[in-house]
């Protein structure tokens, strides 16, 4: 028993819903002998890593389905310990090094020269190099990228490099120049109602159109959120049928209060409150550069037309020193601050001109 | 003379004796030199033994006075009565067991903390010498072996017959301790050590540097079964994580693998609480961040980092902690002090009241200091001793006083609340004194207001940065501060709010953090603590209106590690996905789906997770029952979130990391 999600996720190039240009030019590539390093990026819940693996396997056949969980454990320069866990097949291996923390560099570092310094023994393997994916590559710090290019450069011939992240912004010039880009875009409605409805016929029964129209729309383009949601619809109501009531994420609905909060009043206790729901996301693990994101988005619906473009501004500004800095909270609580005062001036400014 | 290095005074046994005292251990070593130690260290001995009695400030006897007067009675303690009982309860419960006799074994390790000179290791010696235990303590004789063996090398040019022991310290100390547990049977068991006459026993007793078993010869003859003390004031580095490991598993295995029946010695450790102050912070340890786990360093070394948790929490363990010394105790202890010193008569070197209070004041409950600044009173010649008449002595008084101010003042740390408070109230020049503040606080005040000068108006366009000069100076703030820039900012971050009227107020405070937490980033700069108190200051109201806020602890900590385990939560889920995928469950078998044997591993990132799979392990939990055919394979913990989840259905905000408290 598992997530839908993963249940029926293609495993072939050929069983993809969307995006056949893609799978086909993925196709070319797979074929030919020299296969580039590769960065797919694309907002979350695209298909990324379905594409991914569906190119592995097209590069090596099924024996890269067959994977193993290893923890190996790496020493941080300041001998501290790092355990990262490993998902690897013999032809490709999977690593997630946000999971280090600051010290991705480290494990990077030594992984990658520790795979390129090593051939590839089994005579059977279709390809001489061995592929590493890398999730979460935007996420990895300078240090790491720096050592990763160095590494791309040098160890060609036994080693690709999958990268996977949401957007090219982050990674430095050289990585993305050194790659092939492919952009995964996000399935449209359509396609999402598409995949929801292949579903449920495997399933083996009925959604109604309009349920699996409603799941599409309310997914944004996000098809494991549609699946996860059309799963978790089904296990509340198996009929799935009248009007459907898609919860949103708790975290979503408590950045909304959030937006609520801060546009209602604007006060020293008021930001005292913000503070505390935002403690209470962030020890629910939401990135804190989501939290930023939706609660801005939501209080710009709720203001003027005059300061939408100042809310966005600053939220900007902020998400860049949250990025920079280390303790988020302050960023974020300046930045309610900061549209909290906008706010209250643009009302005041407002009242004035209408007693003049 | 020629003292073999190897034989360094590892085991020093301090004899108790009622009516003698003890010999700081610290005087005899300085005195110890090259000169054969027996030689010089009887004269000071003697005298020091008759110091009640002896005349005033003996002119020879230059020793300080804090091992000069170095309490021997319960009664001279400056600690307070209840936390000398508790040692002492405890002690007497490891020597006997406590009224059932069974608590012997768990009276393993005594740990005292508290800061620097608070009596603690006096403490302990005065309950020695009450209780009549012996005390063994470790010593790290690194730097005294290298000079003996230059002083040796210098004498005899003999390098053959110098073999320095090559022995790791830690190891020295492992066998230390096993050596101290196992060898009380040998010294408490009738030892024959009777021959010697009482009287050389008693010298050979208050030079127990003399050799490393110098208490063989020592043992109390009246008493043949002898208690022992293992007294751990000097450990090893332990900020070297091996040895911090090596030093916790020999402690564990001590607790654990001693026969129950004949426990060894009890241990005790002291350890002194170092300052909060650290200026680099390791900060990968506290931000979160992009969905990773952080790993984080312990830097300074107290009682959690030497003991860890796990021991602490361990039954085996106690912990006493001592406070600093109370102003009046340790005024009534420095009086009769003086009073012992130069006797009941008043007399011109006396140091006077005054001089006494600011002495108190400064030392901050740390008696020691207090003793060395009392001591440097008293034999600084500013103190006149042509100055007989009464205002040529307080004229004399004032110039100790401007002395001791600038000579004993230690570094004075301002208490982490009161430095909030001088921040965040944020006072001014002419701001009009408070309601609660006493007449004398005000005058004291306005005299400062006296001292300060305005700055020269702004220009114009700059106007609304006008400030009134600030009371407080940001200079003095970071001199005296007991935390670095990162606790600063926590703690004026949780408490800004209740000092702000307005929210503009709030956004030049907030964006200040946010600056400084900013820059601070990307290069670690001594400016970060005045810059964030400067706009601090720079935003707050003046005055800051008294509303009765109170300053509290960050929350951010609490949040910490909410987030860390929430983390390891969602971890959980990560390898239950994966797990789920690759051993599917003989519930499913029936099911022919031929899908089974896909594979998700690693497919779920962590972010993915926490933000995306609430909805659908809620909708699990709800349906439950129904579900109850395909048996997930779930882990221990997913099952315990179930019947939790289920309990507390009404609350709106449940997410997968409720899994983490049930734990």
């Amino acid at each position: 028993m598992s997530l839908w999600v993963d249940r029926f996720r293609p495993k072939t190039l050929d069983d993809l819903h969307y995006h056949h240009d893609l799978s086909t030019r993925l196709k070319a590539l797979a074929a030919s002998e020299d296969f580039p390093h590769m960065l797919f990026y694309g907002p979350s819940g695209a298909g990324k890593k379905t594409r991914i693996n569906c190119t592995l396997r097209q590069l090596f056949g099924t024996g890269v389905e067959k994977l193993k969980i290893d923890q190996r454990v790496f020493v941080s320069p300041s001998r501290r310990k790092l355990e990262i866990n490993l998902v690897q097949s013999s032809y490709h291996i999977e690593i997630t090094p946000s999971e280090a923390g600051s010290y991705d560099r480290v494990v990077v570092q030594d992984l990658l020269k520790e795979i390129a310094q090593t051939q590839q023994v089994d005579l059977g393997a279709k390809h001489r190099f061995k592929v590493v994916v890398i999730n979460e590559a935007d996420f990895l710090s300078r240090d790491a990228q720096a050592a990763l290019r160095r590494t791309m450069e040098k160890y060609m011939s036994n080693m690709r490099i999958i990268l996977c992240a949401n957007s090219t912004s982050r990674l430095i010039a050289p990585i993305r120049s050194r790659c092939l880009l492919v952009r995964v875009a996000a399935p449209t409605a359509q396609e999402i109602q598409a995949v929801v409805e292949h579903v449920a016929r495997k399933m083996k029964f009925d959604v109604p159109p309009e349920a699996s129209l409603q799941i599409a729309e309310d997914a944004a383009g996000n098809m494991r959120k549609a699946l996860l949601v059309f799963e978790a619809l089904k296990m509340q109501s198996p009929d799935l049928s009248g009007p459907l009531r898609i919860a949103k994420p708790d975290w979503e609905t408590y950045c909304h209060k959030v937006a609520e909060l801060i546009v209602q009043e604007q006060s020293p206790a008021r930001v005292m409150e913000v503070r505390a729901k935002f403690y209470e996301l962030l020890s629910h693990c939401i990135p804190p550069t989501v939290i930023l994101k939706t609660v801005a988005e939501k209080v710009a619906e709720r203001v003027d037309e005059a300061l939408k473009a100042d809310v966005m501004h600053w939220a900007a500004f902020y998400e860049l020193r949250m990025r920079l800095g280390s303790k988020k909270i302050y960023h974020l609580e300046a930045w309610v601050v900061k549209v909290m005062c906008l706010y209250k001036h643009f009302t005041y400014n407002f009242d004035m001109s209408e007693f003049d | 003379m020629s003292r073999k290095p190897s034989s360094q005074s590892r085991i020093n046994t301090r004899q108790s004796n009622q009516k003698k005292p003890q010999t700081r251990l610290r005087t005899v070593r300085l005195d110890e030199g090259g000169e054969p130690p027996a030689k010089k260290l009887r004269p000071h001995n003697l005298k020091g033994k008759g110091k009640q009695t002896s005349p005033p400030a003996c002119p020879e006897d230059d020793r300080l006075w804090v091992d000069k007067y170095e309490p021997t009675t319960e009664a001279d303690l400056v600690v307070h009565k209840r936390k000398v009982e508790d040692v002492r309860r405890w002690l007497v419960e490891a020597f006997e067991g406590g009224p059932s006799g069974k608590l012997r074994k768990y009276r393993r390790i005594l740990a005292l903390t508290g800061p620097a000179g608070t009596a603690k290791t006096t403490t302990l010696r005065v309950l020695s010498h009450e209780l009549g235990f012996e005390i063994m303590e470790w010593r790290n004789g690194m730097n005294e072996r290298g000079a003996n063996k230059y002083v040796e090398d210098l004498e005899e040019h003999d390098y053959g017959s110098v073999q320095p022991s090559t022995e790791a310290i830690f190891d020295k100390f492992q066998a230390f301790l096993t050596r101290a547990m196992s060898c009380s049977s040998i010294f408490s068991a009738g030892e024959p050590s009777t021959s010697q006459p009482p009287s050389s026993s008693q010298v050979s007793r208050s030079t127990p540097t003399l050799s490393s078993y110098s208490s063989n010869h020592a043992t109390y003859p009246g008493c043949p079964q002898k208690r022992q003390v293992i007294l751990l004031e000097d450990l090893p580095n332990l900020l070297h994580a091996p040895t911090q490991a090596r030093f916790k598993a020999v402690l564990e295995s001590l607790c654990v693998t001693s026969s129950p029946s004949i426990p060894g010695p009890p241990i005790v450790i002291i350890i002194s609480d170092a300052g909060l102050r650290v200026e680099h912070p390791d900060d990968e340890s506290w931000d979160g961040g992009s969905g990773g786990r952080r790993w984080g360093r312990p830097d300074i070394l107290d009682i959690r980092s030497v003991l860890g948790p796990e021991l602490l929490a361990s039954p085996y363990v106690t912990r006493i902690g001592f406070n600093p010394i109370a102003p009046t105790l340790m005024t009534k202890a420095l009086q009769a002090l003086l009073v012992k010193h130069f006797g009941p008569q008043v007399s011109a070197a006396k140091p006077p009241k005054e001089v006494l209070d600011v002495i108190v004041e400064t030392s901050k409950g740390d008696i020691r200091s207090a003793l060395m600044a009392l001591q440097f009173a008293c034999i600084s010649p500013l103190s006149g001793k042509s100055k007989t008449k009464n205002s040529r002595n307080r004229n004399g008084s004032r110039s100790v006083l401007a002395v001791l101010e600038v000579v004993t003042r230690r570094e004075q740390s301002l208490v982490l609340f009161h430095l909030m408070g001088k921040v965040l109230y944020n006072k001014r020049k002419h701001d009009p004194p408070s309601s609660h503040m006493s007449a004398k606080e005000a005058a004291k005040e306005r005299e400062l207001d006296d001292k300060l000068v305005d700055s020269s108006p702004l220009p114009r366009w700059l106007s609304h940065h006008e400030r009134k000069v600030s009371r407080v100076s940001i200079e003095a703030l970071v001199a005296d501060s007991p935390i670095d820039s990162g606790l600063f900012g926590l703690y004026t971050h949780q408490n800004y709010t209740q000092f702000c009227a307005d929210i503009e107020q709030c956004d030049g405070v907030c964006d200040g953090l946010s600056w400084t937490d900013w820059v601070d980033g990307s290069l670690s700069t001594p400016y970060a603590f005045p810059t964030l108190a400067l706009s601090t200051l720079h935003a707050l109201p003046t005055p800051v209106p008294r509303l009765g806020q109170k300053v509290c602890k960050p929350a951010w900590f609490d949040v910490r590690t909410k987030e860390l385990q929430a983390w390891d939560a969602v971890g959980d889920v990560a390898s239950w996905l994966a797990h789920a995928d690759t051993s599917p469950s003989p519930g499913d078998a029936g099911d022919n789906w031929g899908m089974d044997d896909t594979v998700s591993i690693g497919r779920w990132t962590h972010a993915s997770i926490a933000m995306e799979l609430g909805g659908w392990l809620r909708a699990m939990d709800r349906s439950g029952s129904s579900l109850g055919r395909h048996a997930l394979p779930r882990s221990h913990k997913l099952a315990l979130h179930l019947s939790k989840d289920e309990e507390d259905d009404g609350k709106w905000w449940a997410e997968v990391d409720d899994i983490e408290d049930v734990d």
